[in-house]
Parts: structure tokens; C-alpha cells; sequence
């Protein structure tokens, strides 16, 4: 696999951060995640496979341990504020120092420095900051965001994990780690370039709503139908029009007036069920799709080969394939306990099982139950 | 820079290709885009191909494969984004190229992937973002799903993901010295990234229909929300004490946080009550995760955005990279100038050792365009 033998340390947090350190593990990193000795609740649904060592970090033999990991590990990614982890002494100035190989990586919502960087925030905040969010909405609506996936997904966690990757290429040229420091604000707002930079284009121009590509257009938009479920239709290209003109039986609808064009879809599309429409752009090039629930795209004819199931979780396969070092989905790996492999951890490191079982006793490290 | 050395053959596309191919340009790498002999640069739409070269090859001539072939021996990564099928006629196919030089990283980024019932269709994002299962989770309660424009197939499954699957590769080949495929379909692509809002559907924050949960819009302390001045606020107090901070600065007590409705209504109320900014002011001395929704027109001026943005002459907002490395850092090639189609054929054929005399002549058969 394409990052085998390479190690990774993530510090336990909210979504961004395990996302990042699931994909490095889809691809064959091996992830150990350091959790608080008192985290006592596993929300973290994307932790299988990896490994947990539960430690003390306000205590100087906690900090000892991460400083000895750091040394063996080719990948850090915390997800604290700024500050934070130069407070606990394990601030990339020392770590790097120690060495220098280490790829740090920080994954924060506002950056390391600037007047929001002590501030909490979250996914919507961090969109609507970046110019984008104001973009997102129907026309004289209040904007919509996606779920948290712009911000916390898009230009959070693969943003980094594509930072980490060009840190990891460029290693293997200089013989040297660095800093890989990405601000959700600033990641969606990268990861919205095109948006941001075709603003002059024709295509623009108009209130949010009200332009082709944001359901301004007649022909770019999703639909309800019959039975309360959804198609969408997307066909800007003219040979593409005539077929969803054709597969509606419509002789003339006029590209230009999107308040007729949208009038009449909304009419037609729902006189039949979104299946009965999938049959029958089924035999057109018109891009008329269904809208499908996380379940359903798990069972139909195309998607269904993008996903896995757990019992009733979907589990999307990774996102894309390299044909001769492919990835495996570590999803249907165990999910740690917290401190689960903390005594392998440190046997590994060297220390002794009296040691070991002392910070135990002192509450600097916890270990499962099962390992005792 | 990290891609330093790095050469990347582009096939002129819409926009998902040429992102990939601007994030690879960012951190250092030499892109050549391949355009078609009648692409005009008139009708140049491509805003994102700042700082690359122009080859314009007719891939319909055996001189024109000839050119092509001898690229990509010549270059780390080739990136074209057509339907499954079209590179093999054309004898440009993965097959070839990998034979040819094993090195090569052939990356292939569509919409609905290289095989399977829709592979040969026409799509756009709405589409595949419709079938990867994430739109029916998008939109507000009672209204239709709304989509985030083209953000989330076009560019954070398809043009960051690809660029992803490519530094994977590329750091794999530091290892092996062997290229290989890169295969991204959008729709997968956008399913992976959105892996957490998946395999979180189980825990209770998604136990409702959509638009009536805690992160698509039901709960009241995270959306959006109109100010006196018809702007907006972002509102993302997730956690009880900033919760509680957000009730106290809005100076409304007795809102209980279950009671999305009720706490719906007074917010809504309440933030009417001031303009944006005013509402800014107020929140800045606070950590309630409240923040503003910034317009693309005021998004690079505004106090915590400005080093992350460029502004050009002409009013277009350029995102700085959106993950800064330390020591390799990236720098935007937006600045620097768009090429004209066929800009770089002389020069990119004297380079492969065709004499002037040939290049005058192809220029003349139509076979390449070039610019005097």
C-alpha cells in the first residue's frame, strides 16, 4: 500500500482530524491515536483500526512519552488551538528538533495566528467565513450549508491529509519533516478557488440563487416528484438540453428563461415517481439522475460499488484508486477502546512493566481493562 | 518548493481537472496543459490555469499521438478528465503510456468513474452529488435539498482528491520507482468525503428527517441567520458552555436547548434586533461560535481573512493555499498570467528535438497550433 510502514500520531478531536487520519490509514499508514486518560465515551466513528494509547499530558511522564513517539513516528496531527501544544512542551519547535524528519501537522478552524485563532468556532462558522457560505442558497433565502462537510471535510481534513502527502513527497527528497499548518477557513476557501476566481464570468452576476450553477437555472437544479423524492438535472450543454427536452416530452422550453424553464420542470417532473423518471432518462444522455438516500446508493446498479455496508452502516470504499498499491478500507476493523494499546505502546518504547504499571497507578497513563 | 521537478501533463477540461492541475502548480510543479487546436482563446474560460504552459496538438493525427507519446516519457503525472474509452482510441491509454514509461502517474478524473452503468454519460457536480448519497442529507427542513453549488463532487471529491490520489502516488513511486493509474470518479469521491457524515448516522445526532437534526439545520444554535441589515450570522454553539455563552450574550435566558422550535423563533427574533457587524462587535469578545457570513466582495478585506487572500485588479479574490507548509511552502500561480491556447507548442516541440522547419509545417497541417 502506498504509505506502508508509515506511522502516524493523531491526537484525539472532533470529526477533521480522525477523517485525516482515516484516509492516511486507508492507505496503509498506521495510526495511533492519543486520547485523554479520562475520555471515557468513543464517539469517534472513524477510528477502526487505529490504535489507542490513553496518557496524561499535563504530567512531565506523559510528555515524555510523546516525545519518545515522536521520535519513531513519521506523522503528528493535532487538532488543538493555537498555543496549546507549546504550552504542554510538545510544540513543533522541540519536536522538530528532536526530529527532524517529524511531518507536524495542525488542523485548526482559524489558523495559528490572527485575531480568531483563540477562538472556538465550528464547520459553519468557518464556510461562512470563507466567502463561500454567502454563495450557497436558494434566491431569497437565508444560505444553506451542507451538513459540516465543506469546511470540516473538504477543507479540513483532506485538505491536510493532502498537506501531510506533499510534506511525505517532498521528505523523500530533502531528508527533512516541517510544519503542515491548515485553517479550515482558509482550506474551504482553497478548495473554492474556481468559485471564487470565475466570478467575472458570465456565469456569475446575478443575487445568489439566481445565477446557472447555484439553482438559478431551470437546468441545473433539483426536482421534486411524485412519490417526495428527488431527481436532479443538470444538463448546461445544448446537446445535453435537447435530450431532457426529448425525455420530457417538451417540444420547446427556452434555455434563457429560467422562470418559465423552472415553472414548467417543477409541473412536469411531478407527474411521475423518481424511479419512473430514472426509467426513462435511463435511455437519455439528458444528466437526470435520482437523488438517493445514504441506503439506497448502497443498493443502486451504479453507486452500489462505491460503498460497503456494517451491518446497517454505510461505509463509503476510499475515494479513489490507485491501480497498483490500492487502498483498503479500514472500516470493518475493531474501533480502540480508549488506552487500549497504551502497555504495547510503551513496551515497545522500551519500558519496563514494573514502569509501565506504576503510571498506570498514577493515573499518567490508562490502559484498558481487558490488558490488565 | 514540495512538487519542485514535478511535470504534469493536463488535458484541458472543465473545471475539476484544471483545479487538480492549479494545486499541483501551487506547490511547485510545471504544468502543460493539452488543448485542442481549435480551442480558441477567446472563449478561454479557464480561470484556474494561471502560471501553466499551453500545448494545442490535434490527437486525431498520428503526429499529434507521436507528440503526445513522446511527452509523456518525459513527464511524472498526465491528468485527463474524459469519459472511460476516449484516451484508448485515441492509443493514449494507460496501457500504452505505463508501457512506455514506467514512471508515469496516469490520473484519471470523471464523473462516474472508468466502469459501470453510467460511466458513459454525461454528468455535471449536481448529478453526482445526487447519486453518492450526501444531497438527500443537505437542505432545510420542508423545502427541497439544496446543493452547495459545485463545491463538493467538482472539487472536494474530484479535482482535491485526485490531486490527493496523485501525491500518494507520487510518494509511492519515491519507494517502488514505478508509476501507476489514478482513477477518480467524483461521485465516489464525494461519498468518501463525506465518510463521517455516513458512519455517524447511527449516533443520536441524526435521528430526525433532514433539515431537523443537529447539523443540517434543526438545531437552532447551529445555522444561519438574517441580521437588521439583511446579512447574516453563522451560529455553531454545539457544546453547553458555549451554549450558555451564546444565551448570554444574546441576553435571552430560559432557552432550553432541546427546544429547537422554540429556540428557532427567538433567535430569529433577536437577531433582527442589530445589523451584522454590530452583532460582530458583540461576539468578538465572547467564544459562543457566532460569526459572520462574509460576501466574496468583502471576504479577502475582512479583519481575520487578510493573509488569506490575494486581491487582483479587477476585483477578483484569489485563496492563498490552503495548507501552508513550513519550509516548502506553496505560493498561488494566480498572479501570474493565463496562458493564450497553443502559447508553448514552438517551444515544447523544439524541446522534444523537432526541427523549425517540421513545427512550421505541423503548425501549417493543422497538426499543432502554435503562436509566433
Amino acid at each position: 500500500m502506498a504509505l506502508k510502514g508509515i506511522k502516524v500520531l493523531e491526537f484525539a478531536g472532533l470529526a477533521p482530524g480522525p477523517f485525516c487520519g482515516m484516509i492516511l490509514a486507508d492507505f496503509g499508514a498506521s495510526v495511533l491515536r492519543i486520547d485523554k486518560v479520562n475520555n471515557n465515551t468513543n464517539l469517534d466513528v472513524l477510528s477502526n483500526g487505529k490504535q489507542s494509547l490513553a496518557v496524561n499530558l499535563k504530567s512531565p511522564e506523559g510528555i515524555d512519552i510523546i516525545k519518545q513517539l515522536s521520535k519513531e513516528y513519521d506523522v503528528l496531527i493535532e487538532p488543538f488551538r493555537a498555543g496549546v501544544m507549546e504550552n504542554l512542551g510538545i510544540g513543533p519547535k522541540i519536536l522538530l528538533e528532536n526530529n527532524p524528519k517529524l511531518i507536524y501537522a495542525r488542523l485548526t478552524g482559524f489558523g495559528q495566528d490572527g485575531p480568531y485563532s483563540k477562538r472556538a468556532g465550528h464547520d459553519i462558522n468557518y464556510i461562512g467565513l470563507s466567502g463561500l457560505l454567502s454563495m450557497f442558497s436558494r434566491v431569497n433565502e437565508k444560505p444553506m450549508f451542507p451538513a459540516n462537510l465543506a469546511a470540516d471535510f473538504g477543507g479540513g481534513g483532506l485538505m491536510c491529509a493532502m498537506g501531510i502527502l506533499m510534506a511525505l513527497y517532498e521528505r523523500t527528497n530533502s531528508g527533512l519533516g516541517q510544519i503542515v499548518d491548515c485553517n479550515m477557513v482558509e482550506g474551504s476557501s482553497y478548495l473554492g478557488s474556481w468559485l471564487l476566481r470565475s466570478q467575472k464570468l458570465p456565469i456569475w452576476g446575478n443575487k445568489p440563487g439566481e445565477n446557472v450553477l447555484d439553482s438559478g437555472a431551470h437546468f441545473y437544479e433539483v426536482y421534486e416528484t411524485k412519490d417526495g423524492k428527488y431527481v436532479t438535472v443538470g444538463p448546461l450543454e445544448m446537446q445535453f438540453y435537447k435530450e431532457l427536452l426529448d425525455g420530457l416530452e417538451l417540444e420547446e422550453l427556452d434555455y434563457f428563461d429560467f422562470k418559465n424553464g423552472k415553472e414548467v420542470l417543477t409541473k412536469i417532473f411531478l407527474t411521475k415517481t423518481r424511479d419512473e423518471w430514472s426509467k426513462i432518462f435511463d435511455e437519455k444522455d439528458a444528466c437526470v439522475f435520482p437523488v438517493l438516500t445514504a441506503e439506497e446508493a448502497t443498493e443502486h446498479k451504479h453507486t452500489k460499488c462505491n460503498f460497503m455496508k456494517d451491518e446497517t452502516t454505510v461505509i463509503p470504499k476510499p475515494g479513489v484508486k490507485l491501480s497498483r498499491t490500492p487502498a483498503k478500507t479500514t472500516a470493518f476493523k475493531k474501533s480502540p477502546q480508549c488506552g487500549e494499546d497504551s502497555i504495547d505502546v510503551l513496551k515497545d518504547l522500551g519500558y519496563s512493566e514494573e514502569n509501565i504499571w506504576n503510571l498506570c497507578k498514577k493515573g499518567i497513563i490508562k490502559t484498558h481493562k481487558s490488558k490488565l | 518548493m514540495a512538487l519542485k521537478g514535478v511535470k504534469v501533463l493536463e488535458f484541458a477540461g472543465v473545471a475539476p481537472a484544471p483545479f487538480c492541475g492549479m494545486i499541483l502548480s501551487d506547490f511547485g510543479a510545471t504544468v502543460l496543459r493539452i488543448d485542442k487546436v481549435q480551442n480558441s482563446s477567446d472563449l478561454d474560460i479557464d480561470v484556474l490555469a494561471n502560471g501553466k504552459k499551453s500545448l494545442a496538438v490535434n490527437l486525431k493525427t498520428s503526429e499529434g499521438k507521436d507528440i503526445i507519446k513522446s511527452l509523456a516519457k518525459k513527464h511524472d503525472v498526465l491528468l485527463e478528465p474524459f469519459r472511460p474509452g476516449v484516451m484508448e482510441k485515441l492509443g493514449l491509454g494507460p496501457s500504452v503510456l505505463l508501457e512506455e514509461n514506467r514512471k508515469l502517474i496516469y490520473a484519471r478524473l470523471t464523473g462516474f468513474g472508468q466502469e459501470g452503468l453510467y460511466c458513459k454519460r454525461g454528468g455535471q457536480d449536481i448529478n453526482y452529488l445526487g447519486l453518492s448519497g450526501l444531497l438527500s442529507m443537505f437542505g432545510r427542513a420542508e423545502e427541497k435539498p439544496t446543493f452547495p453549488v459545485n463545491l463538493v463532487a467538482g472539487f472536494g471529491g474530484g479535482g482535491l482528491m485526485c490531486a490527493t490520489g496523485i501525491l500518494l502516488a507520487l510518494f509511492e513511486r519515491a519507494n517502488s520507482g514505478l508509476g501507476q493509474i489514478v482513477d477518480c470518479s467524483m461521485a465516489e469521491g464525494a461519498s468518501y468525503l463525506g465518510s463521517w457524515l455516513f458512519r455517524s448516522q447511527e449516533l443520536p445526532i441524526w435521528e430526525n428527517k433532514r433539515g431537523e437534526n443537529l447539523l443540517d439545520s434543526g438545531a437552532h444554535f447551529y445555522d444561519v441567520y438574517e441580521t437588521k441589515d439583511g446579512k447574516y450570522l453563522t451560529v455553531g454553539a454545539i457544546e453547553p458552555h458555549f451554549y450558555e455563552q451564546l444565551l448570554k450574550t444574546l441576553e435571552v435566558e430560559d432557552v432550553d436547548y432541546f427546544d429547537f422550535k422554540k429556540g428557532k423563533d427567538v433567535f430569529k427574533k433577536k437577531f433582527l434586533e442589530k445589523t451584522r457587524d454590530e452583532w460582530n462587535d458583540i461576539f468578538a469578545q465572547t467564544d459562543a461560535c457566532a460569526s459572520p457570513v462574509l460576501g466574496i466582495d468583502e471576504v479577502a478585506d475582512f479583519e481575520g481573512n487578510r493573509d488569506k487572500f490575494v486581491k487582483k485588479d479587477n476585483g477578483i479574490v484569489i485563496p492563498k493555499p490552503g495548507v501552508k507548509l513550513s519550509r516548502t511552502p506553496g505560493e498561488t500561480q494566480a498572479l501570474k498570467k493565463r496562458p493564450r491556447v497553443g502559447q508553448d507548442s514552438f517551444e515544447i516541440l523544439k524541446g522534444l528535438g523537432y526541427s523549425e522547419d517540421k513545427i512550421r509545417d505541423f503548425n501549417s497541417n493543422g497538426i499543432i497550433k502554435t503562436y509566433t
